[in-house]
């Protein structure tokens, strides 16, 4: 008789301790139904096990043995809740081991009132009951459960201090940095995002990405972000954007949520992933007051998808093309006061009357004369150089005189047109030519050239060097 | 390309374009240094112009896993 509840001990030392005495004691009163001498089958032959005994028999003395185990309070995560028309079942999780438990429907109700809300999955809880044993029937199957009688939601406290221990380890291995030394593109060309398939931060991730005037490459990594069996997917995503290449930055984002919805941020392996991650990876997982720990390590944390969009294109673009058609005009026009400053007295002769024409030809014939006194080579150079501004003056001069009413307007608007958008080295290519000091620095007047002595004449094609005669 | 080189980024390239105008608006550059930066803002200013052009067309969106899955086929293809 004494075998038959051999098998029903636990035969571990440790089981033993949860167990008690008073479990094992409890075990007599069912030896009466199990009697193998009520049984019609014969055993095994050879076999020195006793029995066989009825399953049902031994099924209602596996369940009052169970039953007997000390009653206890078990902590861990709470899984796989589902609930049926009389219970309701989950699991009791942790790293080494796992408990299906069930709870009455009535003591499920009285713990939700209790506690306002009903425990979610993912929650860290503290279930008060004791073994059970279902022993099923001929049409149903048996079950082992933790029968539940009481149960509350772990506090935050708890969860905040075993996340605050894990922040310091992570801190101390110099884990929060590498993320914060990634460089990161002004404009990235794509950005890869790890967020819920069918969240509401998708939708902010791209409102505020047009909002900006943003309009690359978008790489979606949906992944579950809810509860903690969601942080390899997530992890494994983040390294996938990492791996395909091109991806500039990464967002992980979701909507807010209880902290212990955001138990899977702060997963010791996906911050660890993260931080040596050479992928830099933009958090929006939390709110200001439930930080998690891939905030940390990521390599900047926001409180909303749409920041998270916003600090992943740092610069507004649609701004940045109006500010820059507007520096790029305002250059044009400084180039083109510059250079109008300076063609302007050349752009007079053109415009100027005969008189004072007749007054520059006649100035230069006279420096051609000066000139031809001087040293002969010197006074060749200048003299071809001189007879040729002299022949484009005169050029100009009756060019001038043959029509001033009609060719002039015509003339001058070309002039403007050419001048407005161009190069200050188109006007040197049309012929003009800039007086420098032998330093580079313009001469715009006869008095600055007479005091230089030495000048150098810029052309388009080259700068020639040139001596000015003191006379005037 | 300009005197400085090529511009590293959009942030160096958009600050050198600011001090560049800035330059031009104090009117005290010579005639000679108006033209040579007229001629970086001009480079400057197009390297920022192809940046943000190259984000400028519409939004293109993959899928992670269809990309993965498209160069694993590739990797195996190979």
């Amino acid at each position: 008789m004494e075998g038959a509840y051999a098998g029903l001990v636990p035969s571990s030392s440790d089981a033993g301790s949860v167990v008690g005495t008073a479990a094992l004691a409890a075990t007599a009163a069912v030896a009466a139904t199990a009697d193998p001498g009520e049984t019609s089958a014969r055993g095994i032959p050879g076999s020195e096990l006793p029995g066989p005994y009825e399953v049902g028999d031994y099924a209602a003395a596996l369940r009052g043995k169970l039953r007997s185990f000390a009653q206890v309070q078990l902590t861990g995560e709470l899984v796989n809740l589902r609930e049926s028309r009389a219970r309701v079942y989950f699991e009791l999780r942790d790293g080494r081991g796992a408990m299906p438990c069930a709870v009455w429907l009535k003591d499920w109700e009285a713990i939700r009132a209790r506690a306002g809300t009903a425990p979610a999955e993912g929650t860290q809880v503290v279930a008060a009951g004791g073994c059970d044993f279902y022993p099923g029937s001929a049409t149903s199957s048996p079950g082992f459960s933790f029968a539940v009688s009481d149960l509350r939601v772990a506090g935050e406290g708890d969860l905040l201090a075993r996340i605050e221990r894990l922040r310091r380890k992570l801190a101390a291995e110099g884990l929060l940095e590498p993320q914060k030394l990634l460089a990161r593109p002004l404009i990235p060309r794509s950005i890869g995002i790890v967020t819920g398939e069918g969240g509401k931060a998708r939708e902010d991730v791209l409102a505020a990405l047009a909002r900006r005037g943003w309009a690359g490459r978008v790489v979606w990594g949906f992944a579950p972000v809810q509860d903690r069996h969601a942080a390899p997917l997530i992890g494994r995503a983040l390294q996938d954007l990492a791996a395909v290449g091109e991806v500039d930055v990464a967002i992980v984002t979701r909507g807010g949520g209880s902290l212990a919805d955001l138990l899977c941020f702060c997963d010791e392996s996906l911050c660890r992933t993260v931080a040596l991650l050479a992928l830099p990876v933009i958090a929006s997982v939390g709110h200001h007051t439930d930080r998690t720990l891939l905030d940390d390590v990521a390599a900047v944390s926001c409180s909303t998808p749409t920041h998270a969009a916003e600090a992943a294109v740092r610069l507004d673009c649609g701004r940045a093309r109006g500010e820059l058609a507007v520096a790029a005009a305002r250059m044009r026009a400084q180039s083109r006061r510059a250079v109008i400053g300076r063609a302007r007295s050349l752009g007079l002769l053109s415009r100027a009357p005969a008189s004072h024409l007749e007054r520059q030809r006649a100035l230069l014939h006279q420096r051609l004369r000066e000139m031809r006194a001087g040293s002969r080579r010197r006074a060749r150079d200048e003299g071809e150089r001189t007879k040729v501004r002299a022949l484009v003056l005169e050029r100009k001069a009756s060019s001038a005189l043959l029509d001033c009413r009609v060719r002039r307007p015509r003339e001058l608007e070309r002039l403007a047109l050419a001048l407005a958008g161009h190069d200050p080295q188109r006007t040197l290519e049309r012929g003009y030519a800039l007086v420098q000091t032998p330093q580079g620095a313009p001469i715009g007047s006869g008095a600055a050239a007479r005091t230089a002595g030495r000048v150098r004449v810029r052309f388009a094609d080259e700068t020639v060097a040139a001596e000015i005669e003191a006379r005037r | 390309m300009s005197a400085a080189g090529p511009p590293l980024s959009y942030e160096a390239a958009s600050a050198r374009v600011e001090e560049i105008i800035k330059r031009l608006d104090s009117g005290e550059a010579s005639l000679g240094e108006t033209l040579e930066l007229v001629k970086e803002g001009k480079t400057l200013i197009e390297y920022c112009a192809g940046e943000l052009e190259s984000v400028s067309g519409a939004l293109e969106e993959l899928r992670l896993d269809e990309l993965v899955a498209r160069l694993e086929r590739e990797s195996e293809g190979a």
